[in-house]
């Protein structure tokens, strides 16, 4: 838990250098067609607008993580190698709202929660796969047989992709073995 | 964020939906899968605004994997979400999600291939 929050400087500042590398790419982009650009922010600005909006919901919903998910609770059950916990928390995921960007505050808020990167690659998955928002989009232009294959395919993906983050990260499986011995 | 959907809308300017429909062209549905799930990772744009463009590729005759695997490989990961994810979690995360998401987009585009080819589930 310290360490995460003596990372949180570097993350601060890594955030804005990011935004401005974004920002620098997205002028040359301009510079390249600004024609073409123009178009795609007038065709997108309700997708945007509602972006905004969700974000504003999901930073809501971080702040409510931030105080109904106490300390303990944490260590007591997302910390400890069990695969169950990878499903937990993609069907945590699921059931979040909200666009991808909006639920990064969210997952940073878990992180200083003390819970590992694995549980959060499920979490992430999860909340990606499927959003709440998305369900009339997939089952209006897609059908819902699609849709339920793409729940279940989510339920799947989202563990499997946590247990293979855990396996291929050897120096955050030393970290859990260190916290389980304690 | 704000800079992510600007970056965004920038980018899927020069990403025409012509593009993608080439995946679907006498393409070996194995290596489709992997090709659409690495487009689906390096196309930007919201994701809402790319439905019909999904409901278009089906319509084109690409088969309900190669969607699957586009669309699995689009949310989980793609460019603006990269670079927002790397601010928040960093650069180690980051990739290593990069390459377990592949895995898991193929992996589910070949489970769609068995449910809708072997077990005759229509899921679309």
């Amino acid at each position: 838990m310290e360490d995460s929050l003596e990372k949180r400087g570097p993350l601060v500042s890594m955030q804005v250098r990011m935004g401005i590398l974004v920002l620098l790419a997205s002028l040359v982009l301009i510079c390249i067609s600004p024609a073409g650009v123009a178009a795609k922010l007038r065709e997108n600005a309700g997708v945007n607008l509602q972006v905004l909006l969700y974000t504003v919901i999901a930073v809501v919903i971080s702040t409510a993580v931030h105080f109904l998910v106490p300390e303990d609770f944490a260590q007591k059950h997302l910390t400890k190698n069990k695969l169950r916990y990878l499903l937990y928390a993609t069907v945590f995921g699921i059931m979040t709202p909200g666009p991808v960007y909006a639920m990064y505050p969210i997952v940073f808020s878990l992180k200083k929660k003390g819970i590992r990167n694995h549980i959060l690659v499920s979490y992430i998955t999860g909340q990606t796969m499927i959003g709440p928002a998305r369900i009339s989009l997939e089952v209006g232009l897609l059908g819902f047989n699609f849709f339920m294959w793409r729940v279940f395919l989510s339920l799947v993906m989202g563990t499997l992709a946590g247990f293979l983050y855990y396996v291929i990260s050897r120096s955050e499986r030393d970290d859990l073995q260190e916290i389980s011995t304690r | 964020m704000g800079a992510g959907i600007l970056f965004a809308s920038s980018l899927s300017a020069f990403v025409s939906p012509d593009m993608i429909k080439t995946l679907g062209d006498g393409v070996n549905e194995v290596l489709g899968i992997a090709v659409a799930t690495f487009v689906g990772f390096v196309l930007p744009g919201p994701r809402y605004v790319l439905y019909p463009v999904f409901v278009e590729l089906y319509q084109a005759g690409v088969g309900p994997a190669i969607l699957v695997a586009f669309i699995s490989g689009h949310v989980l990961i793609e460019p603006s979400t990269f670079f927002v994810e790397t601010g928040f979690l960093g650069w180690r995360f980051s990739v290593k999600r990069l390459a377990v998401s592949f895995v898991v987009t193929v992996f589910a585009g070949l489970l769609t291939i068995f449910i809708y080819r072997y077990v005759g589930w229509k899921i679309l």
